[in-house]
């Protein structure tokens, strides 16, 4: 089966009737009369009422049922005999999803909603209520993560000091082939929020993944410490063997000390030292064999970024 | 033309995406079993064609900012690299098309690829 979600489905089933319902209600009791019933619904522009006897949910009257007297000659006479009797019911503990499906499988316009708990009559539960609930919901959503932005874009305006800058470090474990990638795009998303330039973003986020992997292939792990600051954002990539032998040629396109394995994997081509040293504003690399190597990658994001990229 | 039209001409199977991920305008696209290599590239295609089926392919889309994954020859996808998809919001597809006839597919209805690789060989 396809595996398909989408935003507005999970709310759906997220969300519980009682938080969409109508729950200011106007109820009536089976002896008021079908023309107050009229003067009501014309006065208070709604569309249905619940039918109580004392706090016992005994049926429920709308405009459909007014339509159908007015249309029979319009004779008045006690709501009781109009209204449709122990009408179906949802609870309010119910998701939406199953609101929905009742909408549809009944056509009813509305349904009374009862409190699982008490037995007794909570709200009420409309096409336009429901419809209404989860666009106010998706909205907040929205505006919950624009705010985070907001207030993540301005922090080095909010903040004073005489030096700032954030720090934020991954663990990087070797081997871990799943996991591999999982701090880059983390990062990815950080300095969105940070309100980073778009392409440096990009810039960043493809030397820093090209990194991870050479921690997870070549090593027994590492640490990505990433350094924010008004001016630039610099990465330090650090770990403790095995060590490259020839610098120089490591940077070349192509050479490669990679394991079939890591090829079959889709990596070890010999290109991830060029593409870092291409996306980086400055990249520095030390390296002692069985001891370690570091990489360090420098993007400018003060007036000296360069937008179209390259070293 | 749309993902969701992409997923019909193959014909497709969605691993992960919505219908407002799948109703994305997609006009590039890049085949690679060398993630470096998409990398490297300078323009980023909306969909990467691949016969690799490791989270990579997910984590590479992520990073560079492709759209759409489409995996080839039918070959199986483990559920956690769907459950990556979906945190990452990257559509997945799996076709039992092979890499040429897909590609064939998709340039006949005028999806092209982006600007080739030669960024990489100079550097």
């Amino acid at each position: 089966m396809d595996v398909r979600y989408a935003k507005t489905q999970e709310l759906l089933y997220e969300l519980k009737i009682a938080e969409v319902m109508r729950r200011e209600l106007n109820t009536f009791s089976p002896v008021m009369t079908m023309s107050e019933l009229r003067d009501i619904l014309r006065d208070h522009r709604i569309s249905g009422v619940p039918v109580l006897e004392g706090e016992e949910l005994v049926g429920i009257v709308s405009i459909e049922d007014l339509i159908r007297w007015l249309s029979a000659g319009g004779e008045d006479c006690a709501i009781a005999a109009e209204m449709t009797k122990k009408p179906e019911c949802l609870y309010a503990d119910q998701p939406l999803v199953h609101a929905i499906k009742r909408f549809d499988e009944s056509g009813f316009g509305r349904f009374p909603v009862i409190d699982r708990a008490t037995g007794k009559l909570a709200g009420i539960l409309t096409k336009g209520k429901l419809m209404e609930g989860v666009l106010r919901k998706l909205e907040s959503e929205i505006e919950e993560e624009e705010l985070r932005r907001y207030r993540a874009s301005h922090i080095f305006e909010d903040i004073t000091a005489d030096y700032k800058e954030i720090y934020l470090t991954y663990d990087v474990p070797g081997k871990d082939f799943d996991r591999a990638g999982s701090a880059s795009t983390g990062m990815k998303r950080n300095l969105k929020r940070l309100g980073i330039h778009p392409d440096i973003i990009h810039r960043l986020a493809i030397a820093s993944y090209e990194a991870e992997m050479n921690l997870v292939i070549y090593t027994d792990g590492g640490v990505m410490e990433f350094h924010i600051s008004p001016q630039e954002v610099f990465l330090r990539v650090k770990d403790n063997g095995p060590g490259i032998e020839d610098i120089e040629k490591a940077m070349q396109t192509g050479y490669s000390t990679a394991a079939h394995w890591v090829r079959e994997l889709g990596f070890g081509a010999g290109m991830g030292l060029s593409n870092i040293n291409k996306c980086a504003d400055k990249m520095e690399i030390d390296s002692t064999p069985g001891i370690g190597t570091t990489l360090k990658i420098r993007m400018f994001t003060g007036p000296q970024h360069k937008p179209d990229g390259g070293a | 033309m749309r993902l969701s039209e992409v997923v019909d001409l193959l014909p497709a199977r969605v691993v992960y995406g919505t219908d407002s991920l799948l109703a994305a305008e997609i006009g590039t696209a890049a085949a690679s079993d060398l993630m470096s290599d998409i990398l490297a590239r300078v323009e980023v295609p909306d969909i990467l064609l691949t016969r690799l089926n490791n989270t990579q392919v997910v984590r590479t889309a992520s990073v560079f900012g492709i759209k759409a994954v489409i995996v080839v020859r039918g070959r199986p996808i483990d559920p956690k690299i769907a459950e990556l998809a979906k945190q990452e919001e990257i559509v997945l597809l799996s076709t039992e098309s092979s890499l040429f006839e897909s590609c064939g597919k998709l340039y006949s209805n005028g999806v092209r690829s982006t600007t080739p690789t030669e960024d990489a060989q100079q550097a």
